[in-house]
């Protein structure tokens, strides 16, 4: 057998003789034709990032432009290395969900210098000296809004409520944002909704149930819950189902419940009259504004740092109005 | 030519052809072997995958991968196994990024807080590696278990010790060690020399091989097995630490939750590169290969523009395949069938 010398450097020299420009974006320039984007995902673990990209790749597709992905399964050393491959490729722009608002810094620094346009979506990055555009929801107000609403219904029983809020990653903005929307929504309200049980969630669907579990247990007697993200609901309704809790609007026993994301599950639920009330993020808009930031920024446009999706509530008073728009409602209709 | 002869003949030629095979099977540079042919089939079609900026993708992301493949790559040697890795990266993250950030940091704005951030990283995965050891040889408990059993403890006390936020504002004399490719480049080729002169050079190396091939037969000869299983250990927990100082040193940031995904891919190029599963056999070398190997797959999947889950199932599939031909190639080294 050769020697292992022998070997690495033939094994260069493949690298060195197949070393020519990079892959330059198939007659991409800044005048409406085609451009590359990278699109690039920190997981696709749950419908509401499955529903973007999906929306994103239409949205890139219907301009008549061509898409990139990566998915980095949840590593964020693995998604810089993605993002750097994309600029290696000399993409035209980078869309970026990333893991958290800090580790994906490096990511955006990578672009900058490269004089890549990249357009975080659904999750901002921390203030720093790096460049770039996040297409977010407000978090803070539409949850605000729904607690509000869940509030108002808890009023109308009569009757003092237990609360559970479950929070996701507080290393991402956005459970940051959700949680404290839920808390200024509770705050003058305490002679309605007393919060008894706070559980830390992480994203992960298996710490929901456990942490669901116990605290139903801890404190049976719960009637008021409002999850950071519509994907744990499923946590949620087996943890009510074993203590036979799991009660429509209107039965004997009803747990208030409220979630964020206007997810697939949300919509049959609220349709079914578990779910009283979801913040949804309109999907369609920041998926519109992110792919738009980026042909902004290419031409030199002024773009602003923050674009912001409104979202909307919905609960079972405007279900019927407002399903068209919500995005779990059209997934689960295909 | 009569029948039996054209029998013999097709024989002989398949006995040629078997023992090629079994030839380029048993070369111990087999991986290295597939990385060429593999990177000269890949370049006409996944775009960008020939160039030096692409290169140079590939060697950043495999250094840190590279270096705690080398301290799995002696625990493997000795027979053991180390899955507590990944929280050793974890833990030491964001020990390390407290001392030193300046984001209320214990030396926030201190000259020494990012050499004195390094020592702790590096004592603290040596005294996780070292209980692992203890556990393993004085308690007698399986590594499996026992390594397992770690991975949770101390990803749990990772994400206990930050309540899961990420701790930003490192000092730049740290980010460069991760973030500057020559910086990280030459603490992997530092650590990759060292292990290869112990691994081949040192008493201490052939301790650790002994004690894979038969530990009872070795500690009859004289090995002091209990303390070579545990330094074994308190290698690969520093070769953990120093993964960290680089993977954090790249993301900017400590996290609670960093290397928790690289598990696969560290045992996965271990074993891709000929580091036996079941103890006795392995080299620096044949590690970087075998990450050498694993990281082209990845990143060339990824040119391809596929998706995550097809990358997922061709590299379980490529490990899958490194591990049974771990098995044939003892059988057939053995002389097996």
């Amino acid at each position: 057998m050769k020697s292992p010398r022998f070997l690495l450097l033939a094994f260069a020299v493949s690298l060195v003789v197949g070393c020519g420009p990079s892959e330059k974006a198939g007659g991409a320039n800044d005048g409406g034709e085609k451009l590359t984007i990278g699109v690039a995902f920190e997981t696709l673990q749950t419908e509401y990032w499955v529903a973007g990209f999906a929306a994103i790749r239409k949205e890139i597709e219907d301009r008549g432009y061509r898409m990139l992905e990566a998915v980095a399964d949840n590593d964020a050393n693995r998604q810089l290395e993605q993002v750097r491959s994309f600029i290696t490729r000399k993409v035209d722009g980078i869309i970026l969900v990333p893991k958290d608002a800090q580790t994906c810094l490096p990511m955006i620094k990578a672009a900058n210098a490269a004089g890549i346009p990249i357009v975080l979506f659904n999750r901002p990055a921390d203030k720093s000296d790096a460049r770039s555009v996040a297409v977010v929801a407000d978090n803070f107000a539409l949850t605000k809004e729904t607690v509000a609403y869940m509030v108002e219904q808890a009023r109308a029983t009569g009757r003092k409520h237990k609360a559970m809020i479950l929070i996701g990653d507080l290393g991402d903005i956005n459970a940051v944002g959700r949680r404290d929307g839920f808390d200024a929504a509770i705050t003058g309200n305490e002679d309605v909704v007393e919060v008894v049980a706070r559980v830390p969630t992480e994203w992960s669907q298996e710490k929901a149930q456990a942490g669901v579990v116990n605290a139903l247990q801890a404190n049976p007697d719960i009637d008021f819950i409002f999850t950071s993200s519509d994907f744990l609901l499923p946590s949620i309704v087996s943890a009510l189902k074993s203590v036979g809790k799991y009660k429509k609007s209107g039965e004997d026993g009803h747990v208030l419940l409220g979630g964020f994301d206007g997810d697939a599950t949300a919509y049959s639920m609220l349709k079914d009259g578990y779910l009283d009330a979801t913040g949804v993020q309109d999907v369609y808009f920041e998926a519109a504004q992110a792919v738009q930031a980026i042909v902004d920024l290419r031409v030199g446009k002024d773009v602003p740092g923050l674009i912001q999706d409104p979202g909307f509530v919905i609960h079972r008073d405007n279900l019927t109005e407002k399903a068209p728009q919500m995005w779990g409602a059209q997934v689960s209709g295909k | 030519m009569s029948e039996p002869s054209v029998t013999a003949a097709v024989a002989t030629e398949r006995g040629r052809t078997g023992s090629g095979l079994r030839r380029l099977a048993l070369s111990e540079y087999l991986v290295l072997w597939l990385s060429v042919i593999y990177a000269i089939a890949l370049a006409p079609f996944a775009p960008g995958f020939a160039s030096t900026g692409n290169f140079a993708n590939i060697l950043i992301s495999l250094l840190p991968l590279f270096l705690v493949a080398l301290g799995q790559t002696v625990v493997l040697i000795t027979g053991g196994i180390d899955l507590s890795v990944t929280s050793i990266i974890a833990l030491t993250s964001v020990i390390g990024a407290n001392v030193m950030s300046s984001a209320g940091g214990w030396l926030a704005g201190s000259p020494l807080a990012a050499p004195v951030a390094v020592v702790a990283m590096l004592a603290l995965g040596a005294v996780v590696g070292g209980l692992n050891g203890v556990a393993v040889t004085w308690l007698k408990m399986p590594a499996f278990i026992v390594t397992l059993t770690g991975m949770m403890f101390f990803s749990g006390l990772a994400i206990w010790f930050t309540q899961s936020k990420n701790i930003g504002g490192l000092p730049e004399a740290f980010v460069v060690l991760g973030g500057n490719p020559w910086a990280a480049a030459a603490i992997a080729a530092a650590t990759g020399g060292f292990a290869h002169v112990m691994l081949t050079r040192s008493l201490f190396g052939r301790w650790l091989f002994a004690v894979g091939h038969n530990a009872k037969a070795a500690h009859v000869s004289g090995v002091p097995v209990r303390g070579v299983t545990i330094a074994a250990y308190v290698v690969s927990g520093v070769c953990a630490a120093l993964a960290s100082i680089l993977y954090t040193g790249q993301a900017e940031t400590g996290s609670p939750v960093l290397g928790q995904r690289v598990l696969l891919d560290v045992i996965g190029a271990t074993i891709l590169g000929g580091t036996s599963l079941f103890g006795g056999k392995g080299k620096v070398l044949w590690t970087l290969c075998g990450v050498l190997f694993l990281k082209l797959v990845d990143n060339s999947l990824n040119l391809l523009n596929l998706s995550i889950f097809t990358i997922t199932m061709v590299k379980g599939g490529v490990i899958l395949v490194a591990a049974l031909l771990d098995v044939a190639r003892r059988r057939w080294a053995g002389g097996g069938a």
